[in-house]
């Protein structure tokens, strides 16, 4: 990048969708950046998940023991929040989990592309949930499911105001959970490539912006596990709302 | 908006819906593929190495259980053989201070005997002794007796 001025700072470019085969146009099908780090994730997970624990040790290696971690972790996490019978939707959980967690993390590779900071994604996997979510509430209780909207505990008189705020939370339900996940990838990762372009721009005095990243860098590696916890967390959360909305 | 393919983004790349479509048709193939990956491979391994993992310590808990009954029966064995011990202590115990005190009484009896004896003897020769010396004084005094009388008569 040649240096126009002293702040020249793209702080979104590393969120731009690339077509990298098929040169500039971009079709629907077209072999993009994005699918790129998607691949590169799903072949870190193969990695982890299977080359890793290829040995079935008892006592488990570095490797397996990451991947039991994770897997009890989610698995515990499902019958901690919404009983054995949510244990029938761990693999679609834990499916959504491993690729946020690894989107997050990979994303944090210097050049490398964060597909969970795109809205787009994490809209069509909070829209997913919803709909799964609303399709077996109703499946599960019939018209009983909109008894969560009922709060029967609440005096009576009070009951239509919450009504309709149940129902309105219930529907922002997917955006606040897609934009708290796209918005935290991306606000770290610009908030990073922002300070770079003071260090570039510094020269020598680059120590501070330098010292800076390295802070926000650890701060993220925090949020991108806990994001991705969050995100599971809040699927099993409205997933319990689905399997027991009497309370 | 279309055209951001370049390196410079416009406002915010997340938001030019041009690149939804591609978006979203890789996502959900890396959604299917992962999904397919989780449920056919990882799923399985992990409740395998689970499941051998329950066994093994189930095996183990069983094994210490079994372990522990046996200690708790040898224990008792020697808590009952302490007690046999114990008691046939007190037996011989028993028995040979009665063995102790009948030959002290024996030793006794036999030792007054013995003293009666001597002290008999004793006695005896005393006697002897004496009956001895009423002898001697009696021949001595029938001389002196004699001497004197003879005495007498020849200063007459």
């Amino acid at each position: 990048m040649e240096k126009q001025s002293a702040f020249n700072i793209h702080p979104m470019d590393q969120f731009i969708i690339d077509p990298i085969l098929t040169g500039d146009s971009l079709e629907w099908y077209s072999f993009t950046n994005q699918a790129l780090w998607m691949l590169i994730s799903l072949v870190s997970i193969s990695f982890v998940f299977i080359y890793g624990s290829r040995k079935h040790q008892l006592v488990p290696g570095r490797l397996q023991s990451i991947a039991e971690l994770l897997y009890f972790f989610i698995r515990d996490m499902i019958i901690d929040i919404a009983g054995q019978e949510g244990l029938r939707y761990f693999p679609y959980i834990f499916t959504l989990f491993i690729l946020i967690l690894f989107g997050n993390v990979l994303g944090l590779l210097p050049y490398s592309f964060t597909y969970t900071s795109h809205i787009a994604v994490t809209g069509f996997l909070a829209l997913s949930v919803f709909i799964a979510v609303t399709i077996i509430g109703f499946v599960k209780n019939g018209l009983g499911f909109l008894s969560l909207f009922w709060i029967s505990s609440a005096p009576l008189a009070l009951r239509p105001i919450l009504l309709i705020i149940e129902v309105i939370s219930y529907f922002v339900r997917p955006v606040s959970h897609s934009i708290r996940l796209a918005g935290n990838m991306m606000a770290g990762h610009a908030v990073i490539k922002v300070f770079a372009g003071f260090a570039g721009a510094l020269g020598l005095g680059a120590i501070a912006p330098i010292f800076a990243i390295t802070a926000v860098y650890g701060l993220e590696m925090l949020v991108v596990v806990i994001q991705a916890y969050v995100f599971t967390i809040l699927t099993c959360v409205y997933l319990n709302d689905a399997l027991h909305p009497g309370h | 908006m279309a055209s951001n393919s370049d390196s410079n983004a416009v406002g915010m790349p997340q938001l030019d819906f041009s690149t939804f479509p591609n978006q979203i048709f890789w996502l959900v193939v890396f959604c299917v593929v992962l999904f397919a990956i989780v449920k056919f491979f990882i799923i399985p391994r992990m409740e395998d190495i689970f499941a051998n993992r329950r066994k093994i310590i189930d095996g183990n808990i069983a094994k210490a259980e079994e372990i522990r009954l046996r200690v708790s029966e040898i224990e008792k064995q020697i808590e009952e053989e302490l007690q046999k011990a114990k008691s046939q202590c007190d037996e011989i115990m028993n028995t040979s201070g009665n063995n102790i005190k009948e030959q002290m009484a024996l030793a006794l009896e036999d030792s007054k005997i013995a003293t009666t004896q001597l002290i008999n003897e004793a006695e005896g020769r005393l006697k002897e002794l004496r009956d001895g010396s009423e002898a001697a004084i009696e021949r001595i005094s029938e001389e002196l007796a004699s001497e004197i009388i003879s005495k007498i008569s020849r200063g007459k």
